[in-house]
């Protein structure tokens, strides 16, 4: 599956580690940005998650995961007065909800840049793919709530494109992101970048 | 989980073993047999007990005397049906569509459907007036909206949420309350003639499934994934109990009898386990596992009493619980 993810572009072997500088770079030079699209919330979001930016617990299984991107209005404008919560099941496809392991509340730095470092979430039997939950709020905004989706998700074949609609609840080809691998092979780490866009209230 | 796209309540239990074995269970008195036109995972009782919803296995949806076995309404499997319910009196159906859509037919006679576009995202919740001149309707992630069904549909109040959706709501028994449970986890109770919002609970951290009045109208007791069932004051909102329940989800609450007694739907949340019912009392905290020799996949409370049903190869048989 890796290798066919890998041939269609759905996973990515990082051979620098500029690629998402680059891609950043690319999506500064824009102004108005189209804002992420909604997903809903899901119903096991929690309030009050502790701030920390490392989900993981040392000895958690699962693919090493590390999200990190930018929070903008629609308007182009960095947004680090915004409030990320993010949370996700374990790698067996369970959600916490006793406690707030995989979960989060996240508040950008001074140039709106986020990131966590977690495990690629599991499956489980009512949704179809792998995914982490989003509720991000800023002052003078929507609040918004998705979910970021993994191009090398099994369910995909390596193709999203074609196949992202397998599950019914991805309102947009946009929430599944690229991975890129890093790391050498004995501590390889899924990268992935997922910036946020949030419209005016 | 779910997603809320499960329709809830009986609606969401899952037939998971083949049934050769009659209920015997005690406190159980079979009360009708009912043909079915199709293969049936879930059913609905109408709170007048003349009829079923029966949810097919090709998801439509059919209502089904109970009588005479006749089927007296289709919706078919191209509507994308979400969700679903009868008004109190049974007299009324709604149906909740993936596009928004609300449809609300007559049970029987020929008064006039109504069909409109209540929002642009799937309806999660459904919940008629006390006396079906209007309608709660919940779609995903948006404020509750309230639907005035005296004339054509007409939108006459929206609901309160910091984020997310109406997950679920209940109206108090003598219809003066209407209390809301909110993606944003809070809990909210609003004046039913005004729609002025009177009193919430932020008291949770995790959204809540499911929402009810005591029969009484005293308290309203609050469900979900949390560790305990919660009981408030209705009059006040103010925090009466934390109740033990099952290690598994409330996601459903059915308050029936005078003496606090509800049946309480549990779901493991992630599909692993079958659903299962419980007998609950709000005055005791006890509460008893409603078990039959075969798996019950439908209910409702008909008249305060609490009816059951189960598919026996091309037959349903319903059970009253006494």
């Amino acid at each position: 599956m890796l290798e066919k993810c890998v041939a269609l572009g759905a996973v990515t072997l990082a051979t620098s580690a500029s690629l998402s500088a680059i891609a950043r770079a690319w999506d500064a030079a824009e102004t108005k940005r189209k804002p992420t699209p909604f997903c809903e919330l899901g119903p096991f979001y929690k309030r009050d998650a502790p701030h920390v930016s490392v989900l993981r617990a040392p000895g958690d299984p699962g693919m090493p995961l590390s999200v990190a991107g930018t929070v903008y209005s629609a308007s182009g404008e960095i947004l680090p007065n915004a409030k990320l919560e993010v949370w996700q099941t374990d790698h067996f496809g369970h959600y916490d909800n006793a406690g707030y392991h995989f979960r989060t509340g996240l508040q950008p730095d001074p140039k709106s840049n986020y990131g966590f470092e977690s495990v690629l979430p599991g499956h489980y039997p009512d949704r179809v793919c792998q995914h982490v939950h989003y509720l991000v709020t800023a002052p003078g905004h929507k609040p918004l709530t998705t979910q970021l989706y993994f191009a090398s998700d099994p369910v995909f074949e390596g193709d999203p494109d074609k196949n992202f609609s397998r599950d019914p609840l991805i309102t947009s080809r946009e929430l599944v992101r690229p991975v890129i691998l890093k790391g050498d092979p004995q501590q390889m780490v899924a990268a992935v970048v997922f910036d946020i866009v949030l419209e005016k209230a | 989980m779910p997603n809320k796209i499960a329709l809830r309540a009986w609606t969401l239990l899952l037939l998971l073993t083949p049934f050769v074995q009659p209920v015997k269970s005690l406190g159980m008195k079979s009360t009708a047999t009912v043909a079915l036109p199709c293969e049936s995972p879930q059913q609905l009782i109408s709170p007048a007990g003349d009829q079923v919803a029966l949810r097919c296995k090709d998801h439509s949806v059919r209502l089904v005397n109970v009588s005479s076995g006749a089927t007296q309404h289709t919706f078919g499997t191209e509507l994308r049906i979400n969700q679903y319910n009868y008004s109190r009196d049974g007299r009324w159906f709604a149906v909740g569509l993936w596009d928004g859509t609300v449809e609300v037919v007559p049970t029987s006679g020929t008064a006039e459907p109504k069909r409109w576009q209540s929002d642009s995202r799937r309806i999660e919740t459904l919940e008629f007036f006390p006396d079906s001149s209007g309608i709660v309707v919940g779609p995903l992630d948006r404020p509750g909206q309230i639907w005035d069904l005296r004339g054509s549909p007409k939108q006459v109040a929206t609901l309160h949420s910091d984020f997310g959706g109406l997950g679920a709501c209940a109206f108090s028994p003598d219809g003066k309350l209407l209390l809301t449970a909110d993606g944003d986890t809070v809990v909210r109770f609003y004046d039913a003639a005004t729609w002025k919002m009177l009193r919430e609970y932020r008291g949770l951290t995790l959204e809540t499934f499911a929402v009810a009045f005591t029969t009484d109208g005293k308290r309203a007791v609050i469900g979900g994934p949390d560790e305990h069932i919660t009981v408030l004051d209705s009059a006040t909102g103010a925090e009466l109990q934390k109740l033990p329940k099952d290690a598994d989800m409330v996601q459903q609450l059915f308050p029936f009898g005078s003496d606090g007694e509800a049946v309480i739907l549990y779901t493991d949340g992630d599909g692993k386990r079958p659903p299962h019912q419980s007998i609950w009392n709000a005055n005791t905290a006890k509460s008893v596992p409603l078990t039959a020799e075969r798996p019950l996949t439908g209910g409702g409370i008909v008249k305060g009493k609490l009816w059951v049903c189960s598919p026996r190869g091309k037959v349903l048989d319903i059970w009253v619980y006494e």
